[in-house]
């Protein structure tokens, strides 16, 4: 089976991609299910099928808690953005976003018995910086992140609400880019 | 035998093995059996706060040498995934 980082391209789904931006909306809007963090960001794992070099997402799974401020997580994620996030006006603890363990072994469990093979994460990028008004780009924190995850990160640009755009990056590196196609149902 | 699940990510070191099933008697013994037998797993242990450990589907936070385990118990390792 071809390795992750030589995929040639990645099919989404019409239907994924809607649900991936209705997540993305919902949280901006501060609009929270139970049981739900209430942080305004979107993340959530990506799982499907891989056949030769092309991946086709099947599965979207919306992430419902963050553990940012759980220890010893907490303490893991203060490290890493101290040293790698840009500066910015929001405070550190709310910056940055950690799967609850237990959650993400229930996603495992799911993509386990859907023969699902689990391919990424999404998250959304909703402030233009300086020089990146897009946000289309992952940052030097998100690769730091993916670091040897051997899982595609999938930046959500959400900076115009109105006209999202998916784009992917084997372990978050800028210079591993693969298309992604969102296939018409 | 305990069998210990893989997490996706890890199972590239696995020959994309799901799950693993080691002789063992602690939970200490167990990582150790399965390190041995696939030494890129080793890699779940670069960061150690972010290695948690389900047995039977409870998280363990006790001491890897003080955790016993037979033949029927389930290990789930789980590396959590971050982002900016």
């Amino acid at each position: 089976m071809t390795q992750l980082s030589q995929i040639d391209r990645i099919v989404l789904p019409q239907s994924g991609w809607d649900e991936i931006v209705s997540h993305c909306r919902r949280k901006l809007a501060g609009e929270f299910l139970p049981g739900e963090s209430e942080i305004r960001r979107a993340y959530g794992i990506l799982a499907g099928l891989q056949e030769n070099g092309e991946i086709k997402i099947d599965y979207v799974l919306p992430v419902k808690k963050n553990a940012r401020a759980v220890e010893p997580l907490k303490t893991y994620m203060d490290t890493v953005m101290e040293k790698y996030a840009k500066p910015s006006k929001t405070p550190m603890g709310q910056r940055g976003w950690i799967t609850d363990p237990l959650e993400l072994k229930e996603c495992y469990e799911v993509c386990d018995q859907k023969d699902l093979q689990i391919f990424g994460t999404y998250h959304m990028h909703i402030v233009a910086w300086e020089g990146d008004p897009l946000r289309d780009m992952p940052t030097v924190l998100d690769t730091v992140l993916a670091k040897n995850s051997n899982l595609f990160t999938f930046i959500i640009a959400m900076v115009d609400e109105s006209n999202p755009s998916i784009k992917a990056f084997y372990e978050g590196k800028s210079e591993q880019e693969v298309p992604v196609v969102i296939e018409p149902v | 035998m305990a069998k210990i699940i893989i997490p996706f990510p890890f199972r590239r070191y696995t020959d994309s093995l799901r799950e693993v099933s080691v002789e063992t008697n602690t939970l200490a013994d167990c990582i150790e059996a399965l390190i041995a037998r696939y030494p890129g797993m080793n890699s779940i242990q670069d960061h150690p706060a972010l290695l948690s450990i389900f047995i039977n589907g409870k998280q363990t936070k006790e001491e890897w040498n003080a955790v016993s385990l037979t033949h029927e118990d389930e290990v789930s390792l789980i590396v959590p995934i971050a982002g900016g």
